[in-house]
């Protein structure tokens, strides 16, 4: 009797086992409740991509609607007011699914970039884990120029 | 009794008799080569002993076969499996392709044994010698590793240019895109959709973003991705690595894009999924006939068990770390 038991507990451990399949989200990547951020840049639409290999990061810079439509039809860099740009940086890890590949691992920082209706670009830098607003952002000069050199990425 | 015996008789008779016919496994393409030559000048010969000893027997015209492999019946199968093989990756015409190419093939390779497909089972089943070691794969994985060094050029692209790109808008019915060989149309508009991952390709100097649609993006703020529901679409957008002069990597020239899109019925021939490929400017689409998906599906047969998706998405939304 015993072993009729442990036969019918094992088949369910078994049954169950198999049609169990749990979804497979890299919530480390995304942003979480615990984060401090005036907008999630992750529901924005992405401009382009880059990576630094050499700090084993890599970056998507997104914008909002107004910054996003005025990329895809401008590259001088004169967003609008009201535009806001994102960019975001992820420590990479290794693709244990593919061998040859690094796929984000968790947030580094977000770098905000918001065009008020007078004067210069504002930048402000999120960082740590959670993210929290950094006071006096070290390099915010060369940061906002890198940012705004990036093009839309190039598709037909 | 003695029926039996007298068919044992003409049994062992029909053996004997099949012995001298059926293919020669060793000389299916009549360029049988006894020698173990070197085969792959620029790989070092450690690497290429692992190779020779996994993989030579059924990818290069220098098999080293067994006695049992041979014998009718079986050298049916063997025949078959080395003609499939080297279809796929021949190593005895390794020389002659170009360094990328090459360097691909090695990945390839090498994920597929990674992922418990290679050396095939049934081959390694009487073959346990062809088995890769842990120490082997480790060596395999430090030398492909060293072939892809990023390079550093200061080369200018047409993403330099002082040109945004033309979009076509979403939606729009009529793209003048030639659809892909399985019959399905070019989805114009992916690039509006929400990103759930990128991918830095370092072995072939690439890199990704991957979109989805809102249905699959639902699906992960709801956390059901396994199986992903109908009507979800990916758009997974390759262009080539383009390192600049301060060290970043930037997107250059555009390669393709690929869409996954789910239909389980529709598509239940293709294991739930539509797949298909746009390349280059023109957005050719990809595949000579519509059996090109079995491609896609040999590719993606590792990450079954995640309905076939190799993307770990993150959430567009924002989520609740748990307690």
């Amino acid at each position: 009797m015993k072993t009729l038991k442990l036969i019918f507990l094992l088949s369910i451990t078994w049954l169950t086992g198999c049609s169990f399949s749990p979804s497979n989200i890299n919530t480390d990547a995304s942003v979480s409740t615990e984060d401090r951020l005036p907008e999630n840049p992750l529901a924005e639409k992405a401009i382009t991509s880059s990576i630094n290999p050499a700090k084993g990061t890599m970056s998507t810079l997104y914008g909002n609607q107004t910054a996003y439509a005025y990329a895809g039809a401008n590259r001088d860099k004169q967003y609008p007011k009201g535009s806001i740009l994102f960019e975001v940086t992820w420590k990479q890890k290794a693709d244990s699914l593919w061998f040859g590949a690094n796929i984000p691992r968790e947030i580094f920082s977000v770098e905000r970039v918001f065009f008020p209706e007078k004067g210069k670009p504002v930048y402000e830098l999120y960082i740590g884990n959670p993210l929290r607003k950094k006071a006096e952002p070290v390099q915010s000069v060369k940061r906002l120029a890198f940012i705004l050199s990036e093009n839309m990425a190039p598709s037909p | 009794m003695k029926k039996i015996g007298f068919i044992l008789l003409i049994l062992l008779a029909c053996f004997t008799v099949a012995q001298f016919f059926g293919p020669d496994p060793e000389n299916i393409s009549g360029e049988k080569s006894h020698s173990r030559s070197k085969l792959l000048t620029n790989v070092p010969d450690h690497v290429e002993n692992i190779l020779r000893n996994s993989c030579f027997d059924c990818h290069s015209s220098q098999p080293d076969l067994s006695w049992f492999d041979r014998i009718t019946p079986a050298n049916y199968l063997v025949a078959s499996h080395i003609r499939e093989g080297r279809e796929a990756l021949d190593f005895s015409k390794w020389d002659s392709l170009p360094t990328p190419q090459q360097n691909a093939k090695l990945y390839y390779a090498l994920n597929k044994v990674l992922a418990g497909e290679m050396p095939l089972p049934s081959y390694t089943l009487l073959h346990r010698d062809a088995e890769l070691t842990t120490e082997e794969i480790r060596t395999l994985k430090t030398y492909i590793n060293s072939l892809t060094p990023r390079k550093y050029a200061e080369r200018e692209t047409k993403t330099m240019e002082n040109k945004p790109p033309e979009m076509l808008p979403p939606g729009k019915k009529d793209t003048g895109i030639a659809p892909s060989p399985n019959g399905i149309n070019y989805v114009p508009g992916y690039r509006d959709w929400k990103v759930i991952s990128t991918t830095d390709r370092f072995d072939n100097g690439s890199m990704r973003i991957i979109y989805a649609n809102d249905i699959a993006v639902e699906a992960i703020r709801s956390g059901h991705t396994n199986p992903w529901p109908d009507g979800s679409i990916f758009a997974k957008t390759a262009w080539k690595q383009q390192p600049v002069k301060d060290g970043v990597v930037r997107t250059g020239d555009f390669i393709q894009v690929e869409f996954m899109i789910k239909d389980s019925r529709k598509y239940r021939d293709t294991k739930g999924w539509g797949w298909a490929r746009w390349r280059g400017d023109n957005l050719a689409p990809y595949g000579e006939n519509k059996n090109f998906a079995e491609e896609c599906i040999t590719c993606h047969r590792p990450v079954e068990n995640s309905d076939y998706v190799f993307t770990t998405p993150l959430n567009p939304a924002i989520f609740t770390k748990p307690e």
